[in-house]
């Protein structure tokens, strides 16, 4: 069954496509923004199909969003997130397990699918050579893993951090920039050679069929708890 | 105590009769608040609504997107009686500071 959340996010998707061109890249900033604060979701699509039917009615009656919202949109944002309940900690460790869960199945779909014994596997059922269903877990692996998901969590914050700046803000000195590039460059290399070097150890084998049952449970759970989320 | 002012503004105008954020900004932009959008008003809203003085119905619109309309409710004609109380009791207080209309 679909709950009101999703019914309420499928018709702002479609309201979505009646934006014009510059108010749609404005809306989206400010939903990406919103989408980042600490507000349920539900709460997420209300404010969205509120500010959609005011841009739009705006649009109607030829002003701009600007005239509606004033440029500072992330001033305006930040007062709608204040007026909203903000979720409490349960609901945000409930959060953070469900983002954990979804992604952990995920990428356990992309180790299976690209592992070394999973292609010999094929191969071998192909030319009729005996079978081999157990795939290992390295070090590797799970250092990969935990550098992915810390990765996608950093993405994700910066993003946040420097949504709705103002233009001037974005505009870094060429030295600060060549440091940030220069000292992501270098995490990224130590990174990939402390993997290269300890990462090749195996630290146990599965079953396949095993792996799949375990990354199928992961998702049904996720599913399960963004129903629990979600309301 | 701006902000707190304004809330109580919307509020009296919500008073009168059911009325959407549009409407809204353009009864005080009539009584004299210059640069009050619809953007101003929605956090102020949303706050009202978190805190049941007000209370929000959607309705479809003929433009397409469902039309937010929003009525008092017991507790926010309270906090609206109060604040006239309030404010009145303030109005004299500066007038007399300030020997308005001596």
């Amino acid at each position: 069954m679909k709950t009101e959340t999703k019914i309420l996010n499928q018709e702002n998707n479609e309201l979505d496509k009646r934006l014009t061109e510059k108010n749609n890249v404005i809306m989206t900033d400010m939903v990406c923004y919103l989408r980042l604060a600490n507000i349920s979701e539900h709460d997420q699509e209300v404010v969205r199909q509120d500010l959609l039917q005011m841009v739009l009615s705006a649009q109607e009656r030829g002003e701009d969003i600007k005239t509606l919202i004033s440029e500072d949109y992330k001033s305006f944002c930040d007062e709608v997130i204040a007026a909203l309940p903000q979720k409490n900690h349960k609901e945000r460790v409930l959060d953070l397990i469900d983002t954990l869960l979804l992604s952990t199945s995920i990428l356990g779909v992309i180790h299976i699918v690209i592992s070394k014994e999973t292609m010999e596997l094929i191969y071998n059922a192909v030319t009729g050579q005996q079978l081999n269903f157990h795939i290992s877990i390295s070090v590797g692996d799970l250092l990969s893993y935990v550098i992915i998901i810390a990765t996608g969590f950093l993405i994700v914050h910066v993003i946040g951090k420097n949504l709705l700046k103002p233009e001037k803000k974005h505009n870094q000195s060429k030295i600060k920039k060549f440091i940030i590039c220069g000292a992501i460059s270098g995490g990224l290399m130590a990174v990939f050679l402390i993997i290269a070097w300890v990462g090749r150890q195996t630290l146990f084998t599965v079953n396949i069929f095993a792996a799949c049952v375990f990354i199928l449970g992961l998702y049904i759970a996720h599913k399960l708890l963004q129903e629990l989320i979600i309301t | 105590m701006l902000k707190g002012i304004l809330e109580n503004c919307i509020l009296k105008v919500i008073s009168g009769d059911e009325t959407y954020g549009y409407e809204i900004s353009q009864q005080l932009q009539k009584y004299g608040f210059s640069d009050i959008s619809e953007g101003t008003i929605y956090p102020l809203l949303l706050r009202l609504e978190k805190n049941n003085l007000i209370k929000a119905k959607y309705r479809e619109s003929a433009l397409g997107p469902k039309r937010k309309y929003f009525s008092i409710t017991p507790a926010g004609e309270k906090e609206l009686e109060a604040f006239i109380n309030n404010w009145q009791e303030l109005n004299h207080a500066v007038n007399q500071l300030f020997h308005i209309g001596e």
